[in-house]
């Protein structure tokens, strides 16, 4: 008895917190997972199963590792942990085609330091748009392409799951639980429990998008299912004057309205959910348009008479077959642009004089100009850079090339149309970002170091003065092509030679990357923003052109950037008497508030093949991409108990009961109607059947 | 996949209980009556039990307070199950066609103590099945893989343990002796207080002292409705 209470006082003291079995039986894993998305003829991506992957984790840390995956390993389904320097094309198509039998996710870790070369985008990026019959980019020639690096994985499809751990405390749970549970005596495994992973990624659409459009307008039941999404967004665009306000009902094609356009690309992609800041592959030369337009509109505050229009334009979903500059070219086409509610003059592909499109700029230094045709304006663009390149010392090496093996950017939707637009390609001399359209094409990749300068923004640099920045830094780099470029522009626009010496603001370029590569909580866009708005979050952007309903985020913050930077002050104005668009009240610099004359808006980047009526998808002509529609995805490691053992309790606990039931019942058994001896899968069962009073048929197995 | 381990650990748990409601319940409409009361009484000592877990702010922290609490509202509740009996005995043999239900005592007792059993039983072990169904076992954070088959092989000898101890409480307040009603309530309080170690993995001593209990109060039941060595042996040889 005391022993009793004994027992009872001492367990009293020990405090217990109510939690469930599986709480320990499960640990999470945050990260990202790879998806499905479609075009016209395929799926590409992963998926798992409905109920989610499990696989036996498995660590890969040399490509010998992989042997073990394919050699019928002894406790399949395994779940290899690999590190970025082995996810190479060969391996994981290896895994793909000669294990698949025995693998049912693959696990990325973040552990770089191998690393040299990381992009899955194809080696000539959107073959099946742009200039189709005229490119000559050809994969198994290194030279022709744009990226050289690409594993092209980004359009395989996979029959599992990819899931990317990003976190290293994350990692390191995984790796403790491999090496405790798994990694010893592997010839054994399947004698005792494993640490296994469980994925969950499925994603609803399959084979194509025509079918999963056709799908999803299937009304079979009473609550509609959607499969997939077509990619869509928003192309932000601003003018460098305001252009004249006319009567939304009267608007008409000006003939006479000649403008020039530069564009960049506003969109980047990644293999994974949620990741990719695509810094070189197009956020240089986004920062570059940006600080460009900021250039010229400083410097050209009003328009004179006889003076072009400037049209920056950032494309959205240009990744994805130039979404975004398909349906630009195809609202110009229609007379959709710009949109009524902006009243103002449509414009055609006529009213555009000059197109300027900014390439990746892979190398700052080394500029090349590619154009497919000649035209007058080509020649005078080069001279007038390279005459400011050598007044401001910018250090640009330019050259040109005509050229119908044209980098994959937006141009290649206009020369699709006529090959000989006048566009000409801004990119760097060759292809050389090792990241391209990948996770690791961040900060680091284009050496961005933030500086935090807490000086004005807005205020551009004097040519020869003192800056916080090295010479060679990213953004010195990208302040000097911008003022070559700008001040091509600047020539064009005005006919003038420049002749002070004010330069693009590195500053603006800081402040600008910090932004869209660290944390959207920045100084530009609180000042770009509405005084005393919610802050950004505290991560970057996501570029990802996404779906409708998506975050669009990286669109919002460029059409406020636009408006801010692009937009005209107006002096002396009061806070109530700026709210009508396109009067804008914003916080600017210091925060207190001023009003701008924005002149930047959105058109659609939706591709005209879902809105045009029986369009044919096998045509080719528009992009067909879509994003399949999915539940949310997770990952989570346990511990897999091991086949001996189940088989075990299987063969001891099953039977027990019925033995038990048997035994008791055996005079009732006597009495059954009949009795079947039945062989299942190499056992012999005897199948009793009893009818009682009531009619119920009772049916008892036994083994035999 | 786990799903054997599933099937295995409810059967284990639920097997024998079933066993016993085929072959010695589910012919009788009574029975059954009788035992989803038992059922039924057993769930409002858990909801008063667990309102006072709630209301009393260190019974929350402490696992042992609550337990012992909720044991003494099950026994107080097997009395109010046996008020009840006896008090709708004669109505019970209205309804009736079966007199033996009503002649041999007995079997209300142990009617009612597998409703409660097998009702305690659920609770038990309901939301470990519903986690055992995979695809983990135990054993990642802290645990060992018995866990599953330990705790269907306790919830057994919970739901045996009812049978015979409303077997031999009912009795005991027939016969007014209340020993037995203080064997009841204490080895009831000790097996549950012995399950306090399986926080420890201490599966052992919970589960071999566990079934010896069981086995002496199965023989206890079993003298009490007027077993001996005697009615064995005639069993046995089917005499």
């Amino acid at each position: 008895m005391s022993v009793l209470f004994g027992i009872i006082f001492m367990l009293l003291v020990q405090s217990s917190i109510a939690e469930r079995t599986r709480d320990k039986m499960y640990q999470a894993i945050t990260g990202a997972s790879c998806f499905r998305r479609l075009n016209a003829t395929h799926q590409t991506g992963c998926s798992s199963p409905f109920s989610g992957s499990v696989g036996v984790l498995h660590l890969i840390s040399t490509a010998v590792d992989i042997d073990f995956l394919v050699n019928k390993p002894p406790a399949p389904p395994y779940a290899p942990v690999i590190p970025p320097h082995l996810f190479t094309r060969d391996n994981i198509l290896r895994i793909k085609n000669d294990a698949a039998k025995y693998v049912s996710a693959i696990i990325l870790i973040n552990k770089i330091d191998k690393l040299i070369d990381f992009s899955h985008e194809l080696k000539c990026p959107n073959p099946f748009s742009g200039l189709i019959s005229e490119q000559t980019c050809d994969p198994s020639k290194q030279e022709t392409t744009w990226n050289p690096y690409g594993t092209g994985l980004l359009h395989e499809d996979f029959p599992f799951p990819i899931y990317y751990v990003a976190d290293n405390k994350e990692i390191q749970k995984i790796i403790d639980c491999f090496e405790k549970f798994n990694n010893f005596d592997v010839k054994n495994q399947k004698h005792r429990s494993l640490c296994s992973i469980q994925v969950n990624s499925f994603m609803s659409a399959a084979v194509n998008s025509e079918v999963c459009i056709r799908r999803t307008g299937v009304f079979n039941n009473l609550t509609p299912t959607k499969f997939c999404d077509p990619l869509q967004g928003r192309n932000i665009y601003t003018t460098l004057f305001p252009r004249p306000i006319v009567d939304p009902v009267n608007r008409v094609v000006d003939e006479s309205e000649k403008i020039i356009l530069v564009s960049a690309r506003l969109d980047t992609t990644s293999f994974f959910d949620g990741i990719g800041l695509g810094a070189m592959d197009s956020l240089v030369s986004f920062a570059t348009l940006i600080s460009v337009a900021h250039l010229l509109a400083t410097l050209i505050p009003d328009r004179n008479a006889g003076q072009k229009n400037v049209l920056f334009m950032l494309f959205n979903g240009e990744s994805y077959d130039y979404i975004g500059s398909q349906r630009f070219v195809y609202d110009l086409q229609k007379k959709d642009f710009p949109t009524k509610s902006t009243s103002t003059n449509i414009l055609t592909l006529e009213n555009i004089e000059f197109m300027i499109d900014i390439g990746p700029l892979d190398d700052l230094n080394n500029l090349k100009i590619y154009y497919a045709k000649e035209f007058p304006y080509e020649k005078s663009f080069k001279s007038a850079i390279d005459e400011y390149n050598a007044k401001f010392t910018l250090g640009l090496n330019i050259t040109e090339q005509q050229s119908l093996n044209l980098p994959p950017t937006s141009a290649q939707s206009f020369l699709r149309e006529n090959i000989s637009f006048p566009v000409v390609i801004v990119t760097s001399n060759s292809p050389k970002n090792k990241f391209y359209h990948s996770i690791y094409d961040d900060g680091t990749n284009i050496g961005f170091k933030y500086q935090n300068t807490s000086q004005d923004f807005t205020k551009l640099d004097t040519f020869g003065a003192e800056s916080p920045f090295e010479a060679n830094s990213t953004q010195i780099k990208i302040r000097n092509t911008a003022t070559g470029l700008a001040f091509a522009l600047y020539y064009l626009v005005t006919r003038e030679v420049y002749q002070k010496d004010q330069i693009a603001s590195s500053v603006l370029i800081d402040e600008f990357l910090y932004c869209f590569l660290e944390s959207a909580d920045c100084p530009l866009f609180k000042a770009a923003s509405p005084p005393n708005s919610l802050p950004g979050l505290s991560g970057p952007p996501l570029r990802y052109i996404s779906v409708a309903g998506g975050s669009q985020e990286a669109a919002g913050w460029t059409l406020r950037l636009l408006g801010y930077l692009v937009g005209s002050k107006v002096q002396n104005a009061v806070k109530k008497n700026c709210t009508e668009p396109p009067l804008h009240w914003i916080a600017g610099f210091n925060g207190t508030g001023e009003c701008r004359l924005t002149k930047s808006n959105y058109s659609s980047a939706y591709s005209p093949a879902f809105s045009i009526e029986g369009y044919d998808w096998q045509s080719g002509k528009y992009s067909t991409w879509t994003e399949s529609t999915w539940f949310p995805m997770s990952a989570r490691i346990f511990l897999q108990p091991s086949k001996t053992h189940e088989a075990s309790i299987r063969r001891v606990v099953w039977n027990l009961p019925f033995k038990f039931t048997h035994n008791n019942a055996s005079s009732l058994l006597k009495l059954a109607k009949k009795t079947v001896t039945k062989k299942m899968k190499g056992r012999r069962f005897k199948i009793y059947q009893l009818k009682t009073n009531k009619s119920t048929t009772l049916i008892f197995f036994n083994t035999l | 996949m786990t799903v054997a381990e599933f099937f295995g650990c409810t059967f284990l748990a639920f097997g024998p209980p079933l066993a016993m409601f085929i072959f010695t319940i589910a012919h009788d409409p009574i029975r059954i009556i009788i035992l989803i009361a038992a059922a039924f009484v057993w769930l409002l000592s858990l909801l008063i039990s667990s309102t006072f877990w709630f209301a009393i702010v260190p019974l929350r922290e402490y696992l042992s307070f609550g337990l012992v609490f909720s044991i003494f509202f099950q026994e107080a509740f097997r009395y109010v199950i046996y008020i009840v009996l006896r008090k709708t005995e004669r109505g019970l043999q209205e309804v009736t066609q079966n007199s033996r239900v009503t002649e041999n005592k007995h079997i209300l007792a142990y009617v009612s103590g597998l409703g409660f059993g097998i009702i305690s039983g659920a609770f038990a072990l309901v939301n470990v099945l519903a986690d055992s169904v995979g695809p983990a076992t135990m054993g990642l954070l802290s645990g060992t893989n018995v866990f599953f088959i330990t705790s269907a092989a306790q919830t057994l000898c919970t739901v045996l343990l009812h049978t015979f101890w409303s077997v031999i409480f009912f009795n005991a307040l027939d016969t007014s002796r209340y020993s037995h009603v203080a064997y009841v309530v204490i080895s009831h309080l000790f097996v549950s207080c012995l399950t306090l170690f399986n926080k420890q993995e201490l599966y052992y001593a919970t589960l071999i002292p566990s079934y010896l209990v069981t086995i002496l109060t199965g023989i206890l039941a079993f003298k009490v409705v007027g077993g001996s060595l005697v009615t064995v042996k005639r069993f046995v040889t089917c005499q």
